[in-house]
């Protein structure tokens, strides 16, 4: 069984692992304990385009879920997201600084933006989307998009 | 007499990075560099064109892509070319930040500084390829 829900519309395919959350804005939390690494989905990346910069609250910071935590400015629009979690940015991914384009490249991997301790996963987590239900929300987002077309 | 350096930029309609290649393009080839630099429309090369396959297959090819399709390059490489360098929009305004370009029809004029530093750059490709500077 595949680790991955795949979606396919035109010419383009989208991914969406199974093995984390996700909020409506295309944001992903993946927990290891109260440890949560957070990043954007490969329908965001390919949503907004190549991404120029991306900057992330500094380490240490307190933020708290759906507040802005972070900005990505592409080629297209710029952005500011809204975390998907609450606590504290414990580390944020360096390599941003001068590989943004790493988020295009492996937005479920290396392309992650920071490590978060929560205050409160399991509350967060109810709140967020199931790999399922986001399959879903971005099946609808894609088709939306495409009627504009 | 050397033959002239083709210069290939994106051709994405409706595209500020776009804009931004095709204004560095003509900067090169109307003001910089006019006499060791030709351009060649990528929609020609797209359409199969004789005379635009012919000059990508006869020089060395500087392309100017717009995003990450890199339309410009690949067409190039298709059409039987040598793509001596590549240059990406992203990639110089990633080095000057300052200039954010902005508008489509008409650029602003972050994006017509870094249409100049771009096109700054791609002189400076033809002469090295030319093997010396424009006089």
């Amino acid at each position: 069984m595949s680790d991955y829900f795949e979606y396919t519309l035109d010419k383009f395919t989208f991914y969406v692992p199974k093995d984390r959350y996700y909020n409506p804005e295309g944001l992903w939390a993946k927990a290891d304990g109260d440890r949560v690494t957070v990043g954007v989905t490969d329908f965001f990346q390919q949503h907004n385009g190549d991404v120029a910069f991306a900057e992330v609250e500094a380490e240490g910071t307190a933020i708290s879920a759906n507040k802005e935590f972070a900005t990505i400015e592409s080629i297209k629009v710029d952005l500011e997201l809204p975390c998907p979690v609450s606590g504290v940015i414990e580390v944020v991914n360096e390599r941003l600084d001068l590989e943004a384009e790493i988020i295009n490249q492996d937005p479920y991997g290396a392309g992650w933006l920071a490590v978060i301790k929560a205050a409160d996963w399991a509350g967060d987590q109810a709140k967020l989307m199931t790999p399922e239900a986001y399959f879903e929300h971005m099946i609808r987002q894609a088709e939306e998009e495409t009627k504009g077309l | 007499m050397k033959p002239k350096i083709v210069v290939v930029p994106c051709s994405g309609i409706g595209k500020t990075y776009g804009t931004v290649s095709r204004e560095a393009a003509y900067e090169v080839i109307e003001d910089l560099r006019p006499e060791t630099s030709q351009l060649v429309a990528l929609s020609m090369l797209v359409l199969g064109d004789e005379n635009a396959r012919a000059a990508v297959a006869a020089s060395p090819a500087i392309t100017i892509d717009g995003c990450k399709l890199a339309c410009a390059t690949k067409m190039v490489q298709e059409s039987g070319g040598q793509v001596a360098q590549d240059f990406a929009v992203l990639d110089v305004y990633r080095r000057h930040r300052q200039l954010k370009p902005r508008g489509i029809a008409e650029l602003n004029e972050g994006g017509l500084q870094l249409a100049r530093v771009l096109a700054e750059e791609v002189s400076a490709e033809i002469d090295h390829l030319q093997g010396g500077a424009d006089a």
